[in-house]
């Protein structure tokens, strides 16, 4: 098992995202801040700083924080060169995470390869697209027909993306993993920490108060992470999660 | 307030914004397509892929669509248009504005709409920007690194492999207990998915069904949300 460092080269579209794509993220972001402070400025309703950062508005924004900082975590890593385009766009889990895993499934590429990555980005470039679109046709007929988005099943059916999401995606996960030239044997144990942690707390939570630990997923993820890795990294050192050909890619390239 | 968000600066601001991130996506979309071209992913492939993503993204997109609903009588229409369209997400958007309308001293959200001063509305603006921008601080300085930590190349170290697979299977280890255990309508909705969808996977592999293959996700997750109005109205 080779453990030294590899002086990894990166793929063109890769270096472009990471060069190019940067860019237009962060002069994106500039135009983002800068919108309410202009409009405000020119109505003249600059709110004081105090009023925008105080004791109540802290507690909000240190809600929001660490959500935005596991995202980028979490993120990132699986979506690769897309990360930049699909953080400016945002729905992460509930649409562009979804698309990038159903493209690289359907091409039968691999997550992290320059392949995959350039497969994902086309996905969510398409499907930004699209949400931005719909998006824009919504707000202008919204007088014509608000009154759909009003009806009760069809607002009921649009609080449960995210539940129904995971249950398509379970097979997806699954049979995605098996199309790479490597296979991961045993990935599955470097999680069962979490997992156990995981429902030992919302066991407790539903039993003594009856809810859900849902609104805390993103501290969740951010505190499990460094677990689920650090058990990796010691059963793949002891060989218990291994990293081996994939025989049907193999025959393939026979 | 009311001056402020109908106003036409913010609409021709928000326009610009959004033609932009268009752009930007357009571009991504260019760059994309011709490297996976160069690396011999045919066209044929690609046209899955694209029609897939546009059917995949109707349904969640109409979700924001009702997000946009619930938010337009809270912050009036360009305003929640633009926030749904960038950075955050529905869930975010819509609990920031209730959660800011409290911390300014509205009883509602729709309260706030009605009595808020400009500035006040100022004070909803600026945090429900700068309150999503944390991930950006991680992302723009780490991104490279981010993914290039778990990059697969050639002669890479195993370790990659696994730590790659490791951040997906964290999140469903998060999420799957959370989503079982939690409620049960969203554990009945994501079982109901998941059945779907095996369902549909066993239906795609008859010779005449292959099709099915593009959408098995789609359908599930639409067939997932809809069957949680029958679960609602039994377990409510």
């Amino acid at each position: 098992m080779s453990k030294e460092k590899n002086s990894v080269v990166m793929d063109p579209f890769q270096k472009w995202s990471h060069s190019v794509g940067r860019l237009g993220t962060v002069i994106a972001l500039i135009y983002m801040t800068a919108i309410p402070f202009v409009v405000l400025t020119v109505y003249d309703a600059m709110p004081s700083f105090g009023d925008v950062i105080n004791v109540s508005t802290i507690s909000i924004l240190l809600i929001y924080i660490p959500v935005g900082i596991s995202e980028a975590i979490s993120y990132t890593p699986i979506l690769g060169s897309s990360s930049y385009l699909t953080f400016i766009t945002g729905n992460i889990m509930n649409l562009k995470l979804p698309v990038a895993i159903n493209a690289i499934k359907l091409t039968e590429t691999e997550q992290n390869t320059p392949e995959g990555d350039a497969v994902a980005s086309v996905a969510v470039a398409v499907s930004s697209i699209m949400t931005i679109v719909i998006l824009a046709l919504a707000a202008l007929l919204s007088s014509q027909i608000g009154f759909i988005f009003e009806i009760p099943q069809i607002k009921t059916a649009s609080g449960y993306i995210i539940p129904a999401l995971f249950g398509s995606l379970t097979l997806g996960l699954f049979s995605s993993s098996s199309s790479g030239s490597k296979i991961v044997k045993g990935g599955t144990k470097g999680v069962i920490p979490v997992l156990v942690i995981v429902t030992l707390l919302s066991l407790f939570v539903r039993i003594t108060s009856g809810g859900s630990l849902f609104g805390a997923i993103g501290f969740l993820i951010i505190a499990m992470l460094p677990i689920a890795i650090i058990t990796s990294r010691i059963l793949w050192k002891k060989g218990v999660i291994t990293v081996e050909d994939n025989p049907a890619v193999a025959k393939k390239e026979k | 307030m009311k001056e402020i968000i109908t106003s036409p600066l913010l609409l021709i601001m928000i326009i610009i914004g959004l033609l932009y991130i268009v752009a930007f996506s357009l571009l991504y979309l260019k760059k994309a397509y011709a490297r996976c071209l160069e690396m011999g992913i045919s066209k044929e492939a690609l046209s899955k892929v694209i029609k897939s993503s546009l059917v995949f993204s109707i349904v969640p997109s109409l979700s924001i669509v009702v997000g946009l609903f619930a938010l337009i009588p809270v912050l009036g229409t360009v305003w929640s248009w633009w926030r749904l369209s960038v950075i955050g997400s529905l869930s975010y958007e819509t609990l920031i504005s209730s959660s800011v309308a409290s911390a300014i001293g509205f009883e509602t959200s729709s309260q706030m709409l009605e009595q808020a001063t400009g500035s006040q509305f100022g004070v909803v603006m600026i945090l429900m920007t700068i309150g999503m921008l944390s991930g950006f601080f991680v992302l723009i300085p780490l991104g490279k690194k981010l993914c290039m930590s778990v990059s697969k190349s050639e002669n890479a170290s195993t370790w990659k492999y696994v730590l790659s697979g490791c951040f997906m299977l964290c999140l469903f280890s998060v999420y799957v207990p959370v989503l079982l255990i939690g409620d049960t309508i969203q554990a009945l909705v994501m079982v109901t998915g998941l059945i779907i969808a095996v369902v549909l996977g066993v239906l795609a592999a008859k010779p005449g069904l292959k099709w099915l293959n593009d959408f098995i996700m789609a359908f599930s997750m639409i067939g997932g949300m809809a069957s949680s109005v029958l679960w609602t109205s039994i377990f409510k």
